[in-house]
């Protein structure tokens, strides 16, 4: 049991990680209902911000904020772009993914590998002043899950507040919002805001656990963080008390799970896509029944 | 249907302990060595690295399903991927971890950490820079023979001076052959016309681009994005009369004039014989600096440089070994 | 209160399918009329309304408000003294948020949205106290969402929320056009008490004749980007259905419909 046990922990592990993607994915898919593309661009360039602040000797709880704000800075670019200049939203996250592309190779190079002497928030001084007894595993684990945590009581507490609220009443209904005398371009702008530092910071996360920036590390983010996303809110869609953002942590974690499971089952990992978008569709197509239900609602 | 999709997770979950148990007593009844091959990707040198390795495991008289027991996964190019594949090795405790390309060896080394299981890479172009040359580490670069490839070229075509490039700029390995070409080719009268870009569908433009220029020829790196499209290249550059020089023989077969390249199966073995040494606790991989091979093959097809009226000189002719094209 | 002067509006200028709506427009309406807006498909009601709400941009002349020329303020500025009901009940309030945190954003309306707590328990009184002017018993139901509401009981709220702050101005935009006759009635009635309550200068685009003629102390009809019948006072309470029905029959016929 205990290769189950570990798998557990390292699934767990990476779940939680790249759960922070689906806290992002969960506010501009969920919440704004715009499918920003961004993603595959601000989480690696969290991870290469992250990278060159650790090789050149930064404190690695550094590293977090600032992750944060670049991510931050290519939301408020997509923002900027479909908000001001008026174009459509799929696009502007191409046109901020694609240029993200080259700035991550100019920030950390093709590749950026973190060498084992310098030290990771996972093996830093607080972290191993309170857990040093654990094995990293464990203490990788415990500072996943305490940082998710934290990320989650903050949203779901800036979801109470006016600013919070007036976000989630412009996913829902963008002309009420108008007649608040509230310009809803801008408040979608700090959506995409806060969900490209957030997916920054699961990029900052992974290279810190990876001890390696690589530039095609974005590769599928966006699918990832729409699936997890997805997968938690179709599965808690009956319980109204589970947070959005529970289910968005929960769903990245399920995904990771059956990454897991494929990987365990030794199925081919070339079909692994495609027993992805599978199960992407099937979860879609359940979804559905979802969105009709609330498109009667509206008329 | 979430009743359904609950079911089915919790059957594969029980699916997943039932097979993770029943590896776990496969193993104790034999004790095989346990190896899991984590590859980046699936892909005609990384394959080939994959079964050389598994040849020089049996080279060395160990016999698979006896001796050892492989664990083989690819990661289908996403780098998440390769983390949680490294992470299932890792859990299964694996002897050893055969890591095929860049990302699955940072990926099985971060997981190796806790355990202090070792790796042995191949197919890294600088295990320096990937910061691989040091831990419980070890294994095969496949570092290209930039300066026997100049030698290669200026031998069959004494009198031309620029040799044309495209690469890939995100690509690490690329990005460092150029910088050596640049270095090296001066040494041989060569000038390099170098092309950089950033996705495939650019590559034949970019030839294109190298044939307006008036270059004497073309010399291939690994680069993915090129050799992906090599094809094409080539129909280019045969219309034009220019040769192309390949870096490996898979290469030649398709048509290039040349290489003087390594053969990724034969990497493959030597990492094999490291491995074994590794496992049989004859040296550690802390302590095994990684290896480059010295040896190079030269290929070469003669349809191609009959084409091309190049001229292959008696000693290189009777080293070299001849492809024919497809 | 509002003034349209010299209002000239062309679609698609430029263009094949060029329209010149609005030719030298003029309207003004003093502070506490409630105006009933009639006419054909096309003739220019809504157009009106995103004009002055700025939805929609004039090619010349001046929208002013309290004596305030407004052209250049954008849209969701204007909102800070205009209230708007539209006629889909959808796009009046939020569905995904519940009664209560839908009223704390219309009582928020014109203030900072900042990262102080959305819903102040102290005004949780004053929210019951409107929504029960409504007679609908939703100020028992505050937690629940909005989107579970019928359609008539989403457009009475929307009615609450838009007039929650102090106004100059309510637009009600065919607002009880998408809800059968019965409740279509409850809204009219609440409409009307709202707007007497509240002392609102209210203008209503309306499809439904003996609520233009019933409601409102102005009744206007308008054909092709012209005000072709503008009656008040006494003169408006004296008007019947039937007076007006034959012209607009005749306007309609003549647009085709």
């Amino acid at each position: 049991m205990n290769i189950v046990f570990d798998l557990c922990v390292s699934t767990l592990t990476q779940g939680l990680i790249y759960g922070l993607i689906a806290y992002g994915v969960y506010i501009t898919y969920k919440i704004l209902d715009f499918p920003d593309l961004t993603v595959d661009g601000s989480f690696p360039l969290g991870a290469a911000v992250t990278a060159v602040l650790l090789t050149s000797g930064a404190d690695p709880f550094v590293t977090i904020p600032a992750a944060m704000i670049a991510g931050a800075v290519a939301g408020l670019a997509t923002g900027i772009i479909h908000v001001k200049f008026n174009i459509r939203d799929l696009l502007s996250g191409i046109i901020v993914q694609t240029a993200l592309f080259s700035i991550n190779l100019k920030i950390g190079g093709s590749n950026l590998i973190i060498p084992r002497e310098i030290d990771t928030i996972f093996t830093s001084g607080p972290v191993m002043a309170l857990f040093g007894d654990l094995g990293l595993m464990y203490r990788k684990l415990i500072v996943a899950l305490v940082i998710a945590v934290i990320i989650k009581i903050i949203l779901d507490i800036y979801f109470k507040t006016k600013s919070g609220l007036l976000l989630r009443a412009v996913g829902d209904n963008s002309s009420l919002v108008t007649t608040l005398a509230k310009d809803s371009g801008n408040v979608k702008i700090v959506g995409l805001v806060i969900a490209n530092a957030l997916v920054a910071a699961a990029g900052c996360l992974v290279c810190h656990e990876q001890r390696a920036f690589s530039n095609t590390m974005g590769t599928g983010q966006v699918v990832f963080g729409l699936a997890a996303v997805i997968i938690g809110s179709t599965i808690f869609k009956r319980f109204g008390f589970v947070k959005g953002t529970t289910a968005a942590i929960v769903g990245a974690v399920i995904y990771k799970a059956c990454i897991m499971i494929a990987i365990t089952l030794g199925l081919d990992a070339n079909l692994l896509n495609l027993v992805t978008a599978i199960m992407f569709l099937i979860i879609l197509v359940m979804g559905n029944h979802n969105r009709k239900g609330k498109v009667k609602h509206h008329a | 249907m979430k009743k359904l999709l609950s079911l089915a997770l919790v059957s594969v979950l029980s699916l997943a302990c039932l097979t993770g148990c029943s590896s776990s007593t496969e193993e104790a009844k034999t004790n095989p060595y346990k190896i899991g091959i984590s590859q980046y990707g699936e892909h005609a040198s990384l394959d080939n690295c994959r079964e050389g390795f598994i040849q020089g495991l049996k080279d060395a008289g160990l016999v698979e399903g006896e001796d050892f027991v492989i664990d083989y996964q690819n990661a289908g190019f996403n780098d998440a991927t390769t983390t949680q594949i490294a992470q299932n090795f890792s859990a299964q405790n694996v002897d050893i971890m055969c890591a095929i390309a860049t990302p699955s060896a940072t990926a099985c080394y971060a997981a190796a950490e806790d355990k202090d299981i070792p790796v042995i890479f191949t197919a890294i172009t600088d295990p320096v820079e990937a910061k691989l040359d040091k831990g419980n580490v070890t294994g095969t670069s496949d570092k290209l023979p930039i300066a026997a490839q100049l030698d290669l070229i200026r031998s069959l075509q004494p009198d031309d001076d620029t040799i044309g490039i495209i690469y890939t700029e995100s690509e690490p390995n690329s990005v460092s052959a150029i910088r050596e070409y640049k270095e090296l080719a001066p040494d041989y009268g060569f000038a390099i016309e170098a092309i950089g870009i950033t996705q495939q569908s650019q590559a034949t433009q970019a030839a294109d681009t190298l044939i307006a220029k008036g270059v004497d020829c073309f010399s291939n790196l690994t680069d993915n994005n090129v050799v992906g499209v090599l094809a094409s290249i080539l129909e280019k550059t045969d219309e034009a009369g220019i040769p192309v020089y390949g870096s490996e023989v898979e290469q030649v077969v398709l048509g290039c004039v040349a290489s003087a390249g390594i053969e990724y199966f034969e990497l493959g073995k030597q990492t094999g014989a490291m491995a074994v040494k590794v496992l049989k606790g004859e040296a550690k991989a802390s302590e095994m600096p990684y290896e480059t091979i010295t040896e190079y093959g030269i290929y070469i097809n003669n349809d191609a440089a009959a084409a091309f009226a190049v001229e292959i000189p008696a000693d290189i002719a009777e080293k070299a070994i001849a492809v024919n094209a497809q | 209160m509002l003034e349209l002067k010299n209002i000239t509006k062309i679609y698609n200028p430029g263009e094949i399918t060029e329209v010149c709506l609005f030719d030298n427009f003029n309207l003004s309406i003093k502070k506490g009329e409630f105006v009933s807006i009639v006419g054909s498909n096309g003739s220019g009601k809504t157009s009106l309304l995103n004009i002055i709400c700025g939805s929609i941009p004039v090619e010349d002349g001046e929208v002013i408000i309290s004596g305030k020329n407004i052209n250049k303020i954008k849209d969701f500025r204007r909102y800070e003294h205009i209230g708007r009901v539209y006629q889909n009940p959808a796009l009046g309030t939020c569905p995904e948020l519940t009664i209560l945190e839908n009223m704390s954003l219309a009582d928020n309306k014109g203030k900072r949205f900042g990262l102080s707590f959305a819903i102040n328990r102290s005004r949780i009184n004053f929210y019951k106290e409107q929504l029960s002017i409504l007679g609908l018993g939703l100020e028992d139901k505050l937690d629940i969402k909005i989107g579970s509401l019928s359609g008539g009981q989403r457009q009475a709220v929307a009615l609450v929320m838009a007039t929650l702050t102090p106004l100059d101005f309510l637009i009600l935009d065919e607002h009880t056009a998408a809800l059968d006759p019965k409740t279509a009635e409850i809204i009219m009635e609440l409409t009307d008490k709202v707007v007497r309550e509240k002392q609102l200068t209210a203008m209503m685009v309306t499809h439904n004749l003996r609520y233009a003629v019933e409601y409102g102390s102005r009744l206007i009809m308008m054909d092709k980007g012209h005000i072709i019948m503008d009656k008040d006072g006494e003169e408006k309470k004296a008007t019947k259905v039937d007076d007006i029905l034959d012209i607009f029959t005749k306007i309609s016929i003549e647009c085709g419909n």
